[in-house]
């Protein structure tokens, strides 16, 4: 393969991304992939910017080049207009519904972001994360989950490499009982979403 | 199960810094020791969370000078030792880590020098492999996390075989990366704990003497270092192009696949270095000799740039040799910035990867998220309690020099409490000197754990020599910024187990200090304490003042696991006159103002109920708005 399969994962501190690209890495091991999950903060233990470089493929070159990514996982959505820099115009881009303006910033609202990254790419899919973690597990915590869910239902190409079956084993790596049950139901409800929205 | 603790043959996902770790354990280390500091503080963390298991000995020491003697008095009595630092820290351990390359070592011993190249959380981005030559200690480089778990064992190895110490140096981007890892080997049943101080008084006392003979022997280790090592700290990859690349560290994880995106790969020989200092003799000689165009690709400064120029000129070959030329001197390096750099040098290349639609442009555009105090820091109030007690005690014109921390993110508006941060401890022998040419009054602002890390000569020092300046120790009891880990005020061990705790107040009394002790969250009462204080201050005498409260990432995991309600603040609209004092004057991110209204809300979820906002408002305009858990207090 002469390219890695690029994910970026953005978000804000305390969202869930750490975890979340340690659950694709978790994954890819059990898919019998080689991946690369590179954590990119600064100094702020919460509330800063996050990304999450994931590269899957032979080869150890953490940091995806801009417009590298093929896939897009964004927890919010400025942090989702501010990684278009990694994006290609066939990069497939998904937006949590959610909008966490820094304070006292003057910021965009929702709907221009997701209409300007529309503008330039085909696929940007949002969704409402937090309402499939809320049903399920009662609160937000899940959102991660439901998006990675999500993703593997509307880009196949993600879902060959990664497989259900991969996350969900990695899942019984990091959850137990309960939560175990639980977030295998938010992962696999949000991938029928996902799916639903490209006709599968 | 920890995943360093896995099975040989199993397949893990480990950080950079877990693999070091991992690769530690497996080489039979009994003790490490550390100091925190970010991009290696989760090795030592890591050994610290199952050392119990593992029944070794692992330490936060006070700082790197003493955790390096730590772990080499062990290397020198027969116990295969690591210590772990970031680049900064080894200018702590330096002097201790030059007289080791003397005496050297009796058992296996890994200095690890966790570099921070675009300075993602240092004051600098200073390139330790410098080091390797100023000590005589040779510097083991990988290129990847995986090949972290194997340089930490080949260095413990080459740190044996020559009765050495070796530096293995890691970036930040290696550090922070996880990678699968095939384990090759189980952990050791039972590694040497035990060990044997052999006297030998003229090896392990550094007189002149004895320092001279040593040197001798020192310069023989080194030589044959440089001449007899080769694979695995170098590789030959597609011998005999005229084209070469010589990359060093993760640089070479760049190359590998810059070439290969480049269609380049089968044209280009490639010399993997895996140890820049010294780098291996024989290989870069069998490679220059074959060579018309060398480049070598490596991160921050030409050290192995300087030594391959070297040993063309000694062999009077006639390659022309680039390094940075086309690679970046500055910064961390990428696939993209050595993709461009190769193109340049080979012609060879469309310099285009992949077409980024770029940042989009928007009005407003979209805010930057610099990194701010949390809710309910109580650094936030220390500063606000402190601005407001210097300004009751007419004292107008003040200086606050400042240290390493999350409290360093005080420099920024409205505080300003921050107005130098330079090294660890520094606040303190700064505000003496300045004392002695300035007229402002001098508040030295400094961390709990950076005041026992280096803070405290300096103020025996600011007593001793008359210096007229207010240590302010910020106390949360913990070195936070890191990630949590105990120091002497903490009252427990890298380990959790319980141990005597040393409260700075002590110390300073002990020094001369007339000493405050304040807490935070009561905003009104540690004011009226602190304008007290500063006019025995202009009096004349030696005042210090200690704000303490704990970390309130602590105090909100604590809340969580005891299912403790904290308070929760909310705005009276009707009673807010919309003056912003709340929002200016404590720049917390729990405070926001929705488009368009003149009144801020507080954000229930980002809350954590320090109160401070309630003590700014002039109006009484902010109260708690849930019914708060009795003795809620206690958790901070």
């Amino acid at each position: 393969m002469k390219s890695r399969f690029n994910l970026i994962l953005v978000g804000v501190g305390g969202q869930g991304l750490i975890t979340l690209g340690r659950l694709i890495g978790e994954a890819c091991i059990r898919a019998g992939l080689n991946v690369t999950v590179a954590e990119v903060h600064g100094m702020s233990q919460r509330g800063g910017s996050v990304v999450v470089h994931v590269r899957i493929g032979e080869g150890d070159s953490p940091v995806i080049p801009l417009g590298g990514a093929h896939h897009i996982i964004a927890m919010e959505v400025l942090e989702a207009g501010r990684s278009a820099r990694y994006a290609n115009r066939d990069t497939v881009m998904v937006v949590n519904d959610l909008l966490l303006p820094p304070p006292l910033a003057k910021h965009p609202g929702k709907k221009e972001v997701i209409d300007a990254l529309k503008s330039k790419l085909e696929r940007v899919y949002i969704y409402d994360a937090e309402g499939v973690s809320k049903k399920i597990m009662g609160t937000p915590i899940s959102s991660n989950i439901a998006l990675l869910g999500f993703s593997l239902g509307v880009n196949p190409a993600l879902e060959s490499l990664i497989s259900r079956v991969a996350v969900e084993k990695a899942l019984e790596a990091i959850f137990k009982e309960k939560a175990l049950d639980l977030n295998k139901k938010v992962f696999e409800e949000a991938f029928r979403e996902g799916r639903s929205n490209i006709g599968g | 199960m920890h995943p360093v603790l896995a099975r040989k043959g199993e397949t893990v996902l480990l950080m950079g810094n877990e693999a070091v770790a991992r690769g530690a354990l497996e080489s039979g280390i009994c003790l490490a020791a550390a100091y925190p500091g970010t991009p290696s503080t989760e090795i030592v963390e890591t050994l610290s969370e199952v050392a119990k298991d593992l029944k070794i000995w692992v330490e936060w020491s006070v700082n790197e000078k003493v955790a390096f003697e730590t772990a080499y008095a062990a290397a020198i009595s027969g116990v295969k030792s690591l210590t772990a630092m970031k680049h900064v820290g080894l200018n702590v351990a330096a002097d201790i880590l030059m007289s080791s390359a003397y005496a050297g070592v009796k058992a296996g011993f890994v200095i690890v020098s966790a570099d921070d190249p675009g300075h993602h959380s240092s004051q600098n981005e200073q390139d330790n492999r410098w080091y390797g030559f100023i000590s005589h200690i040779p510097v083991v480089e990988p290129s990847s996390p995986r090949e972290a778990y194997y340089f930490t064992k080949e260095s413990f190895k080459l740190s044996e075989k020559y009765g050495h110490p070796v530096i293995l140096r890691t970036t930040t981007r290696l550090s922070h990366t996880r990678q699968p890892v095939t384990l090759e080997e189980d952990l050791p049943a039972s590694p040497v704990c035990k060990g044997v101080f052999e006297k030998a008084i003229d090896r392990w006392v550094l007189v002149p003497g004895h320092a001279k003979k040593l040197k001798i022997k020192l310069l023989e280790i080194w030589k044959k270092i440089q001449y007899d090592t080769s694979e695995p700290f170098a590789k030959i990859i597609n011998p005999g192009m005229k084209d070469v690349i010589i990359a060093s560290g993760i640089a070479y994880s760049h190359v590998e696949e810059a070439l290969r995106i480049a269609g380049l790969e089968s044209k280009v020989t490639i010399l993997k270095v895996n140890m820049p200092v010294p780098v291996p003799r024989k290989p870069v000689e069998e490679v220059l000799r074959n060579a018309e165009r060398v480049l070598i690709v490596e991160e921050l400064d030409p050290v192995v740039e300087k030594q391959v120029k070297s040993i063309s000129k000694e062999l009077g070959l006639a390659c022309e040799i680039y390094g940075k030329e086309y690679i970046p001197e500055n910064d961390e390096l990428s696939l993209q910035v050595v993709y461009n750099g190769i193109c340049r040098f080979s012609g060879k290349c469309d310099p285009v990867m992949w077409e980024s639609i770029g940042e989009l442009k928007l009005e407003p555009q979209i805010p930057p998220r610099p990194p701010v105090l949390c809710p309910g820091c109580p650094h936030r109030s220390s500063y606000y309690i402190v601005k407001t007690a210097l300004n009751k005690a007419g004292i107008r014109k003040v200086i606050f020099t400042g240290d390493i921390g999350c409290y360093t993110l005080g420099f920024q508006k409205p505080f300003e409490t921050q107005m130098t941060s330079f090294e660890m401890g520094g606040a303190i022998g700064i505000a003496h000197g300045l004392s002695k040419v300035v007229d402002e009054a001098i508040v030295a602002v400094v961390g709990d754990s950076t005041f026992y890390h280096a803070g405290i000569p300096g103020v025996i020092n600011l007593v001793f020599n008359k210096g007229r300046a207010i240590p302010m120790i910020l106390d949360n009891s913990v070195t936070a910024m890191t990630g949590h880990q105990p120091h002497p005020g903490t009252g427990v061990t890298a380990v959790g187990e319980p141990t005597v705790r040393i409260l700075p107040e002590n110390i300073l009394r002990a020094i001369g200090f007339e000493t405050f002790v304040i807490n935070p969250l009561k905003v009104k009462d540690s004011i009226s304490v602190l304008a007290k204080a500063l006019e025995e201050f202009k009096d004349g005498k030696n005042i210090a003042i200690i704000s303490r409260a704990r970390c309130a990432l602590e105090v909100l995991r604590d809340a969580r696991k005891t299912k403790t309600v904290l308070p929760v603040y909310k705005v009276d609209p009707e009673k807010c006159t919309g003056c912003l004092a709340c929002v200016n004057l404590s720049a917390c991110p729990a405070l926001v103002l929705e488009p368009d209204s003149r009144k801020p809300v507080i954000i229930e979820e980002l809350c954590a109920g320090c109160g401070l906002c309630a003590s700014i408002c002039p109006f009484n305009a902010i109260s708690v708005a849930n019914t708060p858990t009795q003795d809620w207090e206690k958790l901070w």
